[in-house]
């Protein structure tokens, strides 16, 4: 793929034999978290941004990250609109950034709407954070690097991906098409309470959420893009939808810190539950993926909203609902 | 992957706007941590198996040959928590599809252990310190015709392994750095581009040999930053700081283990205290000082581009168990970026 000007790095591609140990494959890592902007979400967006003049982008926290970055590197001013959701660490973080922050709403949908009327009444360029084209084309890029890092003998046995919007879910399967792998399952993990695509998978329609429960907030689009919905739908792939609870992610974003020596959002814990949480191993006793697995390629997608008070929150909040919902997260939450 | 491919990757690089913040000058890192095995170890000893495992080698007269890696445990009085280079060779020899055998002293942790098992290493605990394992691993060498014998130390392709990342960073960056930040010191050199190397008290041998004009041994190694731990750096290390402009400086154990806290928060990534010494010269205010003092250059002609050296024997818990032994605040956490 030609990109013009790129912003985004080709990031390493790690082998974890903790990981490989659990799920009886060898998996691999592809560390988006190491982006210049913390999270994967620079490629699709430095690709979107090229023809800008100013941007305003509605974000739970990275795809802002990503904006005001590129934004910075090009000299154009930046307008992020977030929702009140996000931790205050996001605030500063894109402040650094040089960007003017706007915190407008309680979800995403509602910091987007601010954004559009912003674009219209400002004339800025609305950058989405997951619905665009370019973006997905931006994203593909992630999965060339891999198949270049793997090597021509080496085509994963699966992909695993955490699914907010759904802009990472559909730049996976087109970077899956460019290298001819379309036949490798997407493993799309949610949390529930941030499951807008694992709801519109099982109703066969686009469902809006009535809210955003779970704490993985970056995951919290009440209506996944209308594009990842039809990518469910075609019979030549095959995507995999499916859940895991708040204490499950956190329970993977605290494994992954002590084994991998990476601190990342809830967002990102969801994907790494596949493996830490036996969704995985659930699948193959399901005959939904092969026993015998070829390696496992997990995209670490990143993220800049958490810092260890952050976590500490988030262990205090969710296991004092321990005590009092004991029985609805002991058991993983399958679909 | 193929065996002509280097071992190692090339490491991320990316600017960090909390460490420019605290720095007042623009501060790149480059992500060692991100190495496949955890640390920049797999750089020097990737080349080095390759080299020596390679067929047709002079070294190696077998296909098969061993590597054996004794564990680098220089210091005299404290428990090794060391790995890093182990895990590397471990690692290595695994890639090149040759068996491995690591030899280390009895003071080895069992989650090191099981951490070089887990890579496929015979794991032979011999010894109580480094040079009994050191001795035993010659031994092995010498009573089985086509193994090798892997120096954690100071190998020359060791260095030259470690050349790859001024490599890296001079096809990354589109400036000549103001300065390089290391902790210890290696081959890091980049024209007249000033290196601070960065130790901890107790574990500060180049610093020692650099105040003393001459090679000096450490009676002790008292730091936490045990995988700095040498007690006496090598001649060639010393012969680097009469080539090239190196500041040695030092940092407490304090300072290198806050360092750690904090980088957590800022780039969330978990280091070992021996890489917190490096960063400890951007939160501890020693590139300040080096300026101040009129050692660097200020406002200095590029950015200061710090190596994040990594290091496997770290988590959360024991973080935690060093602020304490250290007595630094809180057994919670320092809150985000201020
Ligand atoms: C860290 C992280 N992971 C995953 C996602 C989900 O990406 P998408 O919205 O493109 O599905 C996001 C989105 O913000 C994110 O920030």
């Amino acid at each position: 793929m030609i990109m013009a000007n790129h912003f985004h790095i080709n990031t390493p591609l790690l082998e974890s034999v903790n990981m490989s140990k659990r799920v009886g494959t060898t998996v691999y890592l592809k560390m988006e978290n190491s982006q210049p902007s913390g999270s994967f979400k620079i490629r699709g967006i430095g690709h979107l941004c090229q023809q800008s003049k100013g941007i305003v982008c509605s974000s739970g926290g990275n795809a802002g990250m990503a904006a005001a970055l590129v934004a910075r590197k090009m000299g154009l001013p930046a307008t992020i609109v977030i929702p009140s959701s996000s931790p205050e660490l996001v605030v500063q973080r894109l402040q650094d950034q040089g960007a003017t922050v706007k915190i407008s709403g309680k979800v995403w949908d509602d910091a987007n709407a601010e954004a559009l009327r912003l674009a219209e009444t400002e004339g800025l360029t609305y950058v989405p954070p997951f619905d665009h084209p370019l973006l997905w084309q931006g994203h593909a890029s992630m999965i060339a690097e891999a198949a270049a890092s793997l090597g021509p003998d080496v085509k994963p046995g699966a992909v695993v991906i955490s699914v907010g919007g759904g802009g990472l879910l559909c730049g996976v399967v087109q970077g899956l098409q460019d290298v001819g792998w379309t036949d490798v399952p997407i493993i799309a993990m949610e949390t529930d309470g941030a499951n807008c695509f694992n709801t519109a998978v099982k109703a066969g329609r686009l469902v809006t959420l009535d809210d955003i429960t779970s704490e993985a907030k970056c995951l919290g689009a009440k209506t996944v893009c209308q594009k990842a919905f039809e990518q469910s739908q075609r019979k030549d792939l095959n995507i995999i939808s499916e859940l895991v609870s708040d204490q499950q992610a956190l329970h993977a974003v605290q494994t992954f810190l002590d084994e991998e020596r990476v601190l990342v959002e809830m967002a990102c814990g969801a994907a790494l539950a596949a493996v830490y949480s036996g969704i995985i191993r659930k699948l193959q006793d399901e005959s939904r993926l092969p026993a015998l697995l070829r390696p496992l390629l997990v995209i670490v997608c990143g993220g800049s909203s958490i810092n260890m008070e952050q976590l500490a929150n988030l262990k205090h909040k969710l296991n004092s609902m321990l005590t009092f919902n004991e029985h609805s997260f002991i058991k993983p939450i399958y679909t | 992957m193929q065996n002509q491919q280097p071992l190692h990757v090339a490491s991320p690089l990316r600017q960090s706007l909390p460490l420019t913040k605290e720095a007042g000058t623009a501060v790149y890192l480059k992500l060692d941590s991100s190495q496949p095995t955890g640390s920049f170890k797999i750089r020097g000893i990737g080349h080095l198996c390759q080299t020596v495992g390679a067929p047709g080698s002079p070294v190696c007269v077998r296909r098969r040959a061993q590597g054996i890696e004794p564990e680098p445990e220089p210091c005299l009085s404290r428990p090794s928590t060391g790995g890093n280079a182990g895990m590397a060779a471990a690692y290595s020899a695994r890639q090149l599809g040759v068996p491995a055998t690591i030899v280390v002293p009895s003071v080895t942790p069992d989650l090191t252990v099981e951490r070089l098992r887990d890579q496929g290493a015979t794991v032979v605990v011999h010894g109580k310190a480094l040079n009994d394992s050191i001795v035993h691993g010659q031994q092995l060498v010498e009573n089985n015709p086509g193994w090798v014998f892997i120096s954690p130390f100071d190998d020359p392709l060791i260095w030259e392994g470690h050349s790859s990342l001024v490599k890296e960073l001079q096809q990354e960056l589109r400036e000549k750095p103001g300065a390089i930040v290391l902790s210890g010191l290696r081959r890091a050199a980049w024209g007249d581009v000033p290196v601070v190397a960065m130790e901890t008290r107790g574990a500060h041998s180049l610093n020692a040999a650099v105040k003393a004009g001459e090679l000096v041994t450490l009676p002790e190694i008292t730091s936490v930053a045990t995988t700095l731990g040498l007690a006496r750096v090598s001649e060639r290390t010393f012969a680097l700081v009469q080539e090239h402009p190196v500041f040695s400086e030092v940092v407490t154990d304090q300072d290198a283990v806050a360092a750690v806290e904090r980088f957590i928060d800022d780039e969330k990534i978990l280091v070992e205290p021996a890489c917190g010494a490096a960063l400890a010269a951007v939160y501890s205010g020693v590139l300040r000082r080096l300026q101040e003092e009129g050692k660097l250059a200020e406002p200095l002609g590029g950015p200061v581009v710090v190596v994040v050296c990594g290091g496997n024997n770290i988590s959360v818990q024991q973080l935690q168990k060093l602020k304490q032994q250290l007595g630094l605040p809180g057994g919670g956490h320092q809150a985000g970026p201020a």
